[in-house]
């Protein structure tokens, strides 16, 4: 027993365990104080509001699931299935959208299509009466949808490269036509992609605060902002971080229930589907839709942005603006190089695992990602504040006029935040390139009686560099970009490029927010960039 | 001749050209083998008869209608071809009732179930009517996807390396089994192999290819 335990005590598993631990307690926090006795503000919120912000949310990210399930499909369709000009260019420009933070093109379009806006002035000149109101439900719908698509794109453009011929050839030689083939084959066959990227989507619409915020859409992020910063009731924004949590799982299982014992892969060979060239009418008709989207998402809201930076560079740049930057660079780069170092850790521990403990360990660890960022940053509030409790003994040994929250009030809460949020990502890129390497290379380095450490630094890391890489990106872009873990848990008075675009846009200064959300997508786009154009020179690993 | 094959030539590039003038015929109800080693052409062949490919030149007639030539060239899923995959293809969301049904979408409901049933028992497979493919060993799944080929009743069947998925005892098995399938149900069948003793086992007739050309035939007399 003991002899056991001791070869299963390693690095991999005590980081593992104490990530695991870390990230369950806050969440405890919250399942316990749902089952308090209900505040008076809580049984208002319940008997008046609750109704509404159910209704809305489930609208919201309905619509937002199905037109971002449609616009990633067709995009993804077209660059794997057909041939045309510019094909190349757009299969990596339809991935851009997500460089544009969700509340940047939110505050860009309501500007645009403002009385005194780019657009509207635009149609005046016309002599044209429309007037398009974007800051309500259809806006934010609209917003969500052209930002958060990649997702979806990205997913199903990867499956549909994989997809074997052999499965349509099979369909048509046993007398299916192409539409039959399209519903009841390919489809399907993309299901699981489908449904992951949008699955990513609803967590992100649920997770934003920034375009509800600004479009004034009352569903559950604002609600549980409104209540914990306006009612100050910290118990009702927990009761709504419960219920909301409770929505998400529900939707992770009914997907699950849904799907039954139904499996979406076989191991075929085959030969990846030819690209069609596209023909006649469909030759300018087809790409043209997909350049609209991208003006629409990316180039008409950063247009705007441009112009925009023009006129107020030289009021925002100053010293001020590059400690910004420094912030917000430091901030990522830090809690990057946390979620990919656990993730490695977590990802060594699991690798080829059927040990049911691990795997529920490791089911823990990735819960952050499907837990909105308002949830996650009242629960590590509260976990942070009830340390500090438990440490002010210790804070007063050190120095006796020590303030009561010391934890809490430092970038270590906002930190832990992020790695507690985005860990999943981090930790599934860095399992799919150990899946590609398979586990030979490692246990030859053990059988050579290296180390685990030793193993990790001089076989494993070398091996799936890539893989790692590609995380540290994209945790570093979403880190980055993230609003309302930063809103609420960054220290007084230290502000990032994205609470500082937040804040001048919620005090009706979007002409200043230029500058900080430019440099956001620019840091975002050129990242995005590195990752598409990087993974392609990867050389697959093909040892017998 | 239920098959014939005339002059036919593919290239996927002008330089490179897979098969050259190839001809060859077949009666009803016979099995042909192609054999040849990887690269010979043999499964092109196969996506040419089929209509995956289009040929460069040529002509394909099968049960006396062209199905190409200079002039003519009808879609796959309009001819009365069927084909089961080296890898089986089995549609993955699909449970084996499905699959097979899947390519008889004009019979009645009832006619559905009853041919997939009379599928199931020609290869000995009922009980596993709802399983789906990943619950199915790989000698179930290469007859339930020949089960698949054969219920639109197609005039001849393609089989891409049928065996070559299959471990060596069950092989020999599945061999024997095929054959019997194929002799019981009066199949006229073209089979791709590289395996000599596949050939000589199943076909009646072994067409050997090489670098994309036909260089003998030989006629299998029966044991």
């Amino acid at each position: 027993m003991l002899s056991r335990l001791r070869r299963n005590v390693n690095i991999f598993s005590v980081v593992s365990v104490i990530a695991a631990v870390l990230i369950v307690v806050p969440m405890l926090n919250i399942i316990t104080e749902i089952f308090s006795t209900p505040t008076p503000a809580w049984i208002h919120i319940r008997d008046n509001l609750l109704r509404g912000y159910i209704v809305n949310t489930l609208i919201l990210v309905g619509f937002v699931a199905v037109f971002s399930a449609l616009l990633g499909l067709f995009g993804a369709y077209m660059v794997t299935r057909f041939e045309f000009k510019g094909r190349k260019l757009l299969s990596w420009f339809l991935i851009l959208p997500l460089a544009m933070p969700s509340y940047i093109a939110a505050y860009a379009y309501a500007d645009m299509f403002s009385y005194t806006g780019t657009i509207a002035r635009f149609f005046r000149r016309l002599n044209l009466p429309i007037i398009i109101n974007m800051m309500n439900m259809e806006g934010a719908i609209f917003i969500f949808t052209l930002t958060l698509f990649p997702y979806v794109y990205m997913l199903t453009r990867s499956a549909l490269s994989k997809q074997s011929a052999a499965f349509s050839e099979n369909a048509r030689l046993l007398g299916a036509n192409k539409i039959r083939t399209f519903m009841r084959v390919v489809l399907p066959l993309l299901r699981p992609a489908l449904v992951a990227g949008t699955l990513l989507v609803v967590l992100e619409t649920l997770n934003d605060y920034g375009v509800v915020a600004y479009y004034n859409v009352r569903v559950f992020s604002f609600a549980i902002f409104n209540t914990w910063e306006n009612l100050g009731d910290t118990q009702a924004a927990i009761r709504l971080s419960g219920v909301l949590m409770l929505l998400v799982f529900a939707i992770i299982f009914i997907e699950r229930m849904i799907r039954g014992k139904r499996q979406y892969s076989i191991h075929v060979k085959g030969r990846p589907i030819p690209r069609i060239p596209l023909k006649g009418w469909q030759r300018f008709v087809l790409p043209s839709i997909l350049w609209i989207i991208m003006i629409l998402a990316f180039f008409l809201p950063l247009a705007q942005l441009i112009y925009y930076a023009t006129l107020t560079f030289t009021d925002v740049f100053n010293m001020g603006f590059i400690f910004l930057i420094i912030n917000s660079l430091t901030l990522a780069i830090t809690a990057t190089l946390l979620t990919v170092i656990i993730a490695l850790m977590l990802a060594n521990y699991n690798r080829g695992t059927q040990n049911n403990f691990k795997k529920g360990l490791l089911k823990i660890t990735n819960l952050g990602y499907a837990i909105p960022g308002a949830v996650i940053a009242i629960a590590v509030m509260i976990f942070f504040i009830d340390i500090d409790h438990a440490l002010f003994p210790l804070y007063r040994l050190i120095d006796e006029n020590s303030p009561r929250l010391v934890l809490s009030s430092t970038l270590i809460m906002l930190t832990f935040a992020f790695v507690l949020r985005f860990m999943a990502i981090g930790y599934n890129s860095i399992e799919a390139s150990y899946d590609k390497v398979g586990t030979k290379f490692t246990e030859a380095s053990y059988s050579l009686k290296a180390s685990k450490l030793k193993t990790l630094l001089q076989v494993d890391i070398p091996m799936i560099k890539h893989g790692l890489i590609s995380a540290a990106i994209i945790v570093f872009i979403d880190v980055i970009k993230e609003l309302p873990l930063t809103l609420i848990l960054r220290p007084t008075n230290y502000n990032t490029l994205a609470s500082e675009v937040f804040r001048f846009a919620r005090e009706e200064m979007l002409q200043e927010s230029a500058v900080p959300a430019l440099v956001l997508i620019f840091i975002s786009s050129t990242l995005i960039y590195i990752l598409t154009h990087y993974k392609k020179k990867e050389v697959p690993i093909n040892v017998r | 001749m239920y098959v014939n094959i005339e002059s036919l030539d593919f290239a996927y590039t002008k330089r490179n050209p897979v098969l050259k003038n190839i001809s060859f015929s077949m009666e009803e109800g016979e099995v042909v083998a192609i054999l040849g080693s990887s690269g010979s052409g043999k499964s092109t062949l196969l996506r040419l008869v089929s209509g995956l490919e289009i040929p460069t030149k040529g002509k394909i007639e099968v049960n006396a209608e062209t199905l190409c030539n200079a002039n003519t060239f009808i879609e796959c899923e309009k001819r009365q071809v069927g084909m089961v995959f080296q890898d089986y293809a089995l549609f993955p969301h699909m449970n084996v009732f499905k699959n097979i049904a899947f390519g008889i979408k004009n019979y009645s409901k009832e006619a559905k179930k009853q041919r997939v049933l009379e599928m199931l028992k020609l290869i000995n497979m009922e009980e596993k009517i709802y399983a789906y493919p990943h619950e199915l060993s790989g000698g179930q799944q290469q007859r339930i996807a020949l089960a698949r080929a054969l219920a639109p009743s197609p005039d001849v069947l393609l089989l891409d390396e049928p065996f070559s998925n299959l471990d060596a005892d069950l092989k020999l098995k599945i061999r024997h089994e095929l054959r019997s399938i194929m002799k019981m149900t009066d199949m006229t069948a073209i089979f791709v192999t590289h395996d000599y003793d596949d050939a000589k086992d199943i076909a009646d007739r072994i067409v050997y290819l090489e670098n994309g050309r036909i260089v003998h035939e030989e006629t299998i007399k029966p044991d």
